[in-house]
């Protein structure tokens, strides 16, 4: 199955990261199961987006920058409002990075 | 802050891949099961602090994942190194101090330990202080007595005193390596610890002033030093290059009018070396119409903002001279500082990027008519304002 590694820079994805560093830096874990963990991660991460959850949000905002590089798309957005069943946010400057979802069904 | 979605699902995905990799981590001779656990609670930690997921649901989901025991040792053992590495910050702070108290005994005991311990930390962490002025000692033939850098050539001050140099040479950087890494830490405080004790009784049985005084002596000796290699440094810049300058701009290079010359006012710097590089041009251009002699150095001046003027051969012998001669004297100073506002931006920044504001997610499609830009995202993780949310599907619409 494959995976992005693109979840690893979200919140859960970057306390795992720094879990794994410290306790390979530690010696207490080897650098070949950190990185089984973080497949692992990617895999679970993926799967949970698809089953546990269901909300849609609406995106509206300034496209300040768009770039379409190695199937991967990335927007900087302005004055972006995010709007979801439970909340609206708005942000001044938002960094959305998406890879293509077609690399995953392959 | 997350969400209750948000931190059930990131819960679930701790859990699914703790149990995923329990295989890998207990068969095959891997890391056990403990290792697991610590792995598990040092990760939900870290979440919680993050304020990604909730402390209290975390609990119970701990506990429902496995009966409490085995998951709260692993929570203390994770505390352990946590509050271990705040608790041994204290004495690792006191771990600057250990070398001057083990200082003391080698004076009185004997000289050779002092090779070894000063040798000792060179290849380590020193090493980039001490080369350079090393270096620059050799390069340009300092003649300065009292700083020979050879062990051979050592007298009980000098040994003291590159001693003292040394200790403030790893001393300075591992202030700054504690506080990102405690974890690495974690070891070494314990070990330093014992050699902590040591050094202390050896240095209550020896005269503990002593080191204090050897410090701030050698200490301001080291700065001396330091000085006189930088000003040797320019003299030797200077030398050469005075060859082939002019003599007015002989006049210039003695080392108090240079260091006049960082102090004084633009003003006053234009009068000593003339035009090189505060004069500004216009004033240049009406000088140059009255004498000959200042037209070439208004010739300088533009050859000094921009070199495109070629100037008489007898002035671009000279000319070269200063220029680099002052350049060198802003750089010196100028890189430092430059430095120091790189390194607190580079801080910025990366704050600015960890409250930055990101959607990590997968796109289906992305059309464009004109400036309008549409996109349907699926499994997305937005972190927006502080808070994680979750979305399965996503519509945006931007104008470009």
């Amino acid at each position: 199955m494959a995976t992005f590694e693109l979840y690893r820079r979200s919140t859960i994805g970057m306390c795992l990261t720094e879990t794994l560093d410290e306790m390979v830096s530690n010696g207490i874990l080897s650098p070949e199961h950190a990185i089984q963990v973080l497949v692992q991660f990617d895999k679970s991460m993926t799967e949970a987006l698809e089953t546990q959850v269901k909300s849609k949000v609406t995106i509206k905002g300034h496209l300040h920058t768009y770039r379409f590089c190695d199937n991967v798309w990335t927007f900087i957005l302005q004055d972006a409002v995010f709007k979801s069943e439970e909340c609206q946010e708005t942000v001044n400057r938002v960094k959305i990075v998406a890879c293509d979802s077609k690399l995953l069904t392959q | 802050m997350a969400s209750s979605t948000t931190s059930n699902v990131y819960i679930h995905v701790i859990e699914d891949v703790i149990n995923k990799v329990r295989d890998e981590f207990v068969n095959n001779g891997g890391p056990g099961e403990t290792i697991l656990n610590e792995l598990q609670a040092l990760w939900e930690m870290k979440m919680v602090q993050a304020e990604a997921i909730f402390p209290t649901t975390e609990r119970n989901s701990a506990a429902k994942a496995t009966p409490g025991g085995p998951i709260t040792t692993p929570v203390h053992d994770l505390n352990m190194p946590y509050e271990g590495g705040e608790e041994y910050e204290t004495p690792t702070a006191d771990i600057l101090f250990p070398p001057t108290p083990l200082q003391t005994p080698l004076p009185g005991t004997a000289q050779t330990p002092l090779p070894g311990t000063v040798q000792t930390p060179l290849p380590g962490t020193a090493q980039t202080p001490l080369p350079g002025t090393a270096d620059s000692s050799s390069l340009y033939n300092i003649p300065t007595g009292g700083t020979p850098f050879t062990p051979s050539d050592y007298s009980p001050l000098n040994d003291t005193g590159v001693a003292a140099e040394v200790k403030t040479g790893p001393g300075r950087p591992s202030p700054f390596m504690q506080p990102p890494s405690p974890w690495l830490n974690q070891r070494p405080p314990l070990d330093v610890n014992v050699a902590y004790v040591e050094g202390r009784e050896e240095g209550d049985r020896g005269t503990s002033q002593q080191p204090m005084t050897q410090d701030f002596f050698m200490n301001s000796a080291g700065k001396r030093k330091r000085e006189d290699f930088a000003s040797q440094y320019h003299n030797g810049g200077y030398i050469p290059q005075q060859d082939g300058a002019a003599d007015t701009i002989y006049d210039n290079t003695g080392e108090g009018s240079k260091i006049q010359l960082e102090l004084v006012t633009p003003v006053q710097a234009a009068a000593y070396r003339i035009p090189q590089s505060d004069g500004p041009i216009p004033d240049a251009y009406d000088d140059a119409l009255s004498t000959p002699n200042i037209y070439y150095q208004g010739v300088v001046n533009e050859d000094y903002n921009i070199v495109n003027t070629p100037a008489p051969h007898d002035m671009q012998a000279a000319t070269p001279a200063p220029v680099p001669q002052n350049d060198d004297v802003d750089d010196d100073d100028e890189p430092l500082n430059e430095n120091d506002d790189d390194e607190l931006d580079d801080v910025d920044q990366g704050e600015d990027l960890n409250t930055a504001h990101l959607v990590l997610a997968q796109f289906d499609k992305v059309t464009r008519t004109k400036s309008r830009w549409k996109c349907t995202l699926k499994d997305g993780i937005m972190h927006i304002n502080n808070k994680d949310i979750l979305f399965n599907k996503a519509n945006g619409e931007f104008d470009f």
